[in-house]
């Protein structure tokens, strides 16, 4: 495309901004239309208030239902204690033995009144085998033989012999299948050692010692969580969850009815050739579903805050001390902070995938891919233990989920410290969302194509005679998700780490090859120049000596971060114990050899897959941002530790961004191959005895350390570097590339007449 | 008012790779002239008239309408064209007023003369007795007058019917007809694509006769009539149809531009 027909698209597109009157117009068409529709309305209103008055009376009958069946349990042999601190006060457990007494139903035997036809325990045993009591004990006759005093002497023979001992043991039979039958025993067992306490006590006093000294202290608990918190803690966790979900949902089906939906009934179209923008389509569209999103969350939301508060005001649980309190309602309005931003994430995914989608029974089919992706985002919060921290705070969806959380028990102080960065992780999530939903509008094979027949043979053979000169995003995307998932299962083929410099090799080139195969094979395959695919072109002359010394300057910077990663999240001790063999290797095998291993090998396989292969396919078509982050995240998970990963991921992103500016891997090639070298190499040099060495590296206990002016100058110098970069014009410029030839070069001659 | 010059489209498609759906065409349309874009299913009708109404870009080629690019000011050509199509189709959910009124608004129209526009339209093409009915339970008829109405709305100075009259009966058909000579008379550019000759021979004023993306011939019919010595219309569309493709088979790429097209007389009224 010529400077001068680019720079009066720009134009066009600057005077094309979009204007808030139609978008408002169209989003209250969409809002009106999809409140005619009825299955919408179900959906998004009558569900929720109609669903949770009905679960929870449901819940309130099933409590009554449940409150009359106490937990059933049988004692056998009650003629077998006598003599013994009382176990029994009339029909239950002696007091002090138990708390809530009547919750258990107790029915007691002498074991004489049924050995009449069979033995006891086989008759007990079908007892809680078919549930006539969930738990039945067993006081045999042996029993008596524990007399009250005991041999206080120690001299008898019975108390040391084991086996003999057993006959006279308390048995309790209980049902591992049945919770209440667990529970039942876990309650008798406490009353049977409260019981034994008492006996212990007595023997004691019999023998003249007080049974207070053996209990020098006492503690108690007191839960100081502030009320909020304590009421909070449960609802805190479930509510956003239940809420998220809904949120989804709700964008969800308005998303595929007004896309996919109206490309079905073919009113796209007419929307399309009417004056309205893309753009404005998109944001009205958008903003409808944006709204139906946030409505049905808060219906939902609201409504079963509203029932579960009535239904346990009324079953009387919680109150002061209980884990699950009725909901506070107040702090809960702090979900109206995650609502927002997440529901208009959620409605522009919703939106550009169902925009993939040419019919509202296909768009459906899109729901649960979207919800697998997004779905453990929102899960990830509720584990136990996950707290907010700057980790966590990062990533999208959870963080905001946890800041709310925070909000919500009143922790103001931890909340706000985090803000800015679920601010900025949001704001860029819904930035981009926003930018692929439009991107899809704007792409005419995702609003007119697809709708053929799909066929196997009919795809591989499209794949090999359309072949393009680089792979296509589609390619490289499938090329990512090979390379990351073959990864990972070679990883779990790894069981024990090596422990000679062969093995290590192994180890580090199994990794490499995985990577670089699917790139090599995909590029031979399925492109019609394995060069210009694997992006191998000569850039200018000057970035290859420019790339090392980047590489150079570069590394300490990429030191003090790789420590900051490691103070952050520390590498676990047994991890490191892992590693000290290989690092130990490491240090003795033949620099040359460590350098081609740890060095070369990376650098030319892994630029070549990631910055080669995979960049030059998700380059195209405008897509150069999508290609630096993508390529960096890819580059990073693979490298399998989070630590590691962490590091890769952002030197990736520098990477992307030389090997676009460059148009070439020859520069990222080096930059990788001096930065892994340095790195491997560091000891060695340190250890030379050179005398420049002492300029830039310090000796601490951990191994040789950059000095400190040097980490500052190189990083000027990496700087001037990396701006540099941005100056040299690319070898090619890919990301115009696109599909079809492209049109505009054409001369208008009515193009004077019409701006005239 | 059109003009268009070496106009291409290419599409990628599964079972043929690239695919050339208009291939390199030119014609332009004066005010007050109906043109005839004549051929058969799959001819590339549909695509030369959604590119003119800038919902397709073109891969090659320039189009313009009323003096505006369809590629740099495709807002402003929205502005001057009114697209009628089988595929443009009307919201289920909303009443025949709210319809049209919806798009008037959408051309920025001030109230007061959208009222009134509405009005005219409404009792130009004989609306009124299902004003407020949802487009769910129109009947095809009043569902393309409904079409009609809201492609003239603000009153565009370029028309375009694509197909407008398949699935009509005859009655609808021959009134929408009526209005389309009716518009010519108010002198506007009119484009009308069909694959139905007797409608093309009392309609338009100059035709183009499209087959597998490429214009076999234009002119006015009494043109076409002298030029290929052929009286009968069907005849001479025939003959110049067998003739391309006796062409493409010498030329030896028929391949699979004919087995899409097969049986082209079937498919013809």
């Amino acid at each position: 495309m010529s400077d001068s027909s680019r720079a009066i698209r720009r134009q066009a597109e600057l005077a094309g901004k979009p204007r808030a009157s139609a978008v408002w117009l169209i989003y209250m068409r969409e809002m009106r239309d999809q409140l005619r529709d009825r299955r919408t309305l179900f959906t998004i209103a009558v569900l929720p208030i109609m669903l949770y008055p009905l679960v929870g009376m449901l819940l309130l009958q099933i409590a009554q239902f449940t409150r009359q069946n106490p937990t059933s349990v049988c004692v056998i042999g009650t003629e077998n204690i006598e003599g013994a601190p009382p176990l029994f006060e009339g029909e239950t457990f002696a007091p002090e033995l138990i708390e809530q007494p009547d919750s258990l139903e107790l029915l007691t035997y002498r074991w004489d009144e049924l050995s009449a036809d069979r033995p006891v325990r086989d008759k007990a045993n079908e007892w809680v085998k078919t549930g006539a009591f969930d738990l039945v004990v067993l006081i045999p006759p042996a029993f008596k033989d524990n007399e009250l005093m005991g041999d206080l002497v120690g001299t008898d023979s019975k108390s040391t012999s084991a086996e003999e001992n057993r006959d006279s043991d308390i048995e309790l039979l209980f049902n591992v299948g049945s919770d209440q039958s667990v529970v039942a025993r876990q309650r008798v067992a406490g009353v049977l050692a409260s019981w034994r306490g008492e006996w212990i006590k007595e023997r004691l006093s019999g023998v003249g010692i007080d049974a207070e000294m053996l209990l020098p202290f006492e503690w108690s608990d007191t839960d100081i969580a502030p009320e909020r918190t304590r009421e909070a803690a449960f609802w805190s966790k479930l509510l956003p969850f239940i809420m998220l979900v809904w949120a989804m949902t709700g964008a969800f089906y308005p998303a595929v009815d007004l896309v996919a939906g109206e490309k079905e009934r073919g009113t796209l179209e007419t929307l399309l050739c009417s004056p309205a923008l893309r753009s404005e389509i998109v944001w009205g569209k958008l903003g409808a579903v944006a709204s139906f999103s946030m409505l049905t969350a808060l219906l939902n939301a609201g409504s079963m805050l509203l029932t579960s508060s009535l239904v346990f005001q009324h079953m009387g649980v919680g109150g002061a001390g209980a884990a699950l309190g009725s909901p506070p309602l107040v702090p809960m309005l702090w979900l109206f902070v995650a609502l927002v931003p997440l529901s208009c994430l959620f409605s522009a995914l919703a939106l550009a995938v169902a925009a993939m989608a040419q019919s509202s029974k296909e768009g459906q089919y899109y729901l649960m891919p979207l919800m697998m992706v997004t779905l453990p985002l929102v899960m990830l919060p509720m584990l136990p233990g996950t707290t907010l921290n700057i980790g966590t705070s990062l990533i999208p969806v959870s963080g905001m989920f946890l800041l709310v959380r925070a909000l919500v028990e009143g922790q103001y102080g931890t909340a706000l410290f985090y803000v800015p960065m679920v601010a900025t992780v949001t704001g860029t999530c819904l930035w981009l969302a926003a930018r692929w939903a439009r991107r899809q509008f704007e792409d005419e094979a995702v609003l007119f194509g697809g709708g053929e027949q799909w066929e196997l043979g009919m795809w591989v053979r499209h794949l090999w005679r359309d072949r393009q000169i680089a792979a296509t995003p589609a390619q490289a995307y499938a090329c990512g998700a090979i390379v990351l998932v073959t990864l990972f299962f070679a990883r779990l083929t790894i069981s024990e780490m090596p422990k000679d410099f062969a093995g290590i090799a192994k180890l580090v080139m199994m990794p490499q090859v995985l990577i670089v195969f699917p790139a090599l094979i995909m590029a031979t395959m399925l492109t019609t120049s394995v060069r210009q695919s694997l992006r191998l072109r000569m850039p200018h002359w000057t970035t290859l000596p420019l790339a090392v010394l980047f590489g150079i300057t570069l590394h300490p910077s990429y030191v003090m971060l790789s420590k900051m990663i490691n103070h952050v999240y520390p590498v676990s001790e047994q991890a490191a114990a892992a590693m000290k063999p290989f690092a130990e290797q490491i240090a003795s095998a033949p620099w040359a050899a460590v350098v081609l291993l740890m060095a070369l090998v990376p650098a030319v396989c892994e630029e070549l897959a990631f910055r080669g292969f995979i960049f030059g396919g998700l380059v195209r078509e405008k897509g150069k941002l999508r290609a630096v982050v993508l390529t960096a995240v890819m580059f990073g998970i693979s490298h399998g530790v989070l630590q590691q990963s962490i590091a890769a991921s952002v030197m990736g992103v520098a990477l992307g961004w030389i090997t676009l500016r460059t148009g070439s891997i020859l520069p990222c090639i080096l930059i990788h191959f001096t930065n892994n070298a340095l790195s491997v190499s560091l000891g060695r040099i340190a250890d030379s005895g050179w005398s420049g060495a002492t300029v830039f590296l310090s000796q601490t206990e951990l191994g040789p350390s950059y000095q400190p002016f040097w980490t500052l100058i190189s990083m000027g110098i990496a700087v001037t570097c990396l701006l540099y970069f941005g100056t040299v014009s690319p070898a090619t410029d890919e990301s115009e590339s696109e599909l079809v030839g492209s049109h505009h070069d054409y001369v208008d001659p009515t193009a004077s007449l019409a701006s005239a | 008012m059109i003009h268009v010059q070496h106009l291409t489209k290419t599409y990628e498609d599964l079972q043929r790779g690239r695919f050339v759906a208009v291939d390199g065409i030119s014609f332009s349309v004066q005010k007050g002239e109906i043109f005839g874009l004549l051929g058969p299913n799959g001819a590339g009708k549909t695509t030369v008239l959604r590119i003119l109404s800038t919902v397709l870009e073109p891969t090659e080629g320039i189009a313009t309408v009323a003096g505006y690019d369809v590629v740099r000011d495709s807002a402003e050509v929205r502005r001057h064209i009114g697209f009628v199509s089988n595929n443009t189709a009307i919201y289920d959910r909303m009443t025949a007023w709210e319809m049209v009124e919806y798009f008037g608004r959408l051309h920025g129209m001030k109230s007061t003369t959208l009222k009134k526009r509405l009005e005219d339209l409404f009792d130009q093409l004989r609306m009124n007795d299902f004003r407020d009915v949802p487009g769910g339970k129109m009947s095809t008829g009043m569902k393309q007058k409904v079409s009609i109405a809201r492609a003239m709305i603000h009153d565009p100075p370029v028309l375009v019917f694509d197909e407008a009259t398949l699935g009509l009966d005859v009655l609808v058909a021959r009134n929408l007809l009526g209005v389309i000579r009716s518009l010519r008379e108010a002198g506007k550019c009119l484009i009308f694509s069909t694959h139905i000759m007797s409608e093309v021979e009392r309609l338009c004023d100059r035709i183009a006769i499209m087959y597998c993306g490429k214009i076999l011939d234009s002119g006015t019919l009494e043109e076409l009539r002298d030029r290929h010595r052929e009286d009968d219309f069907e005849e001479l569309f025939f003959g110049l149809l067998s003739q391309h493709e006796q062409e493409m088979r010498v030329g030896g790429r028929i391949g699979h531009a004919s087995a899409a097209n097969h049986g082209v007389g079937e498919q013809l009224v």
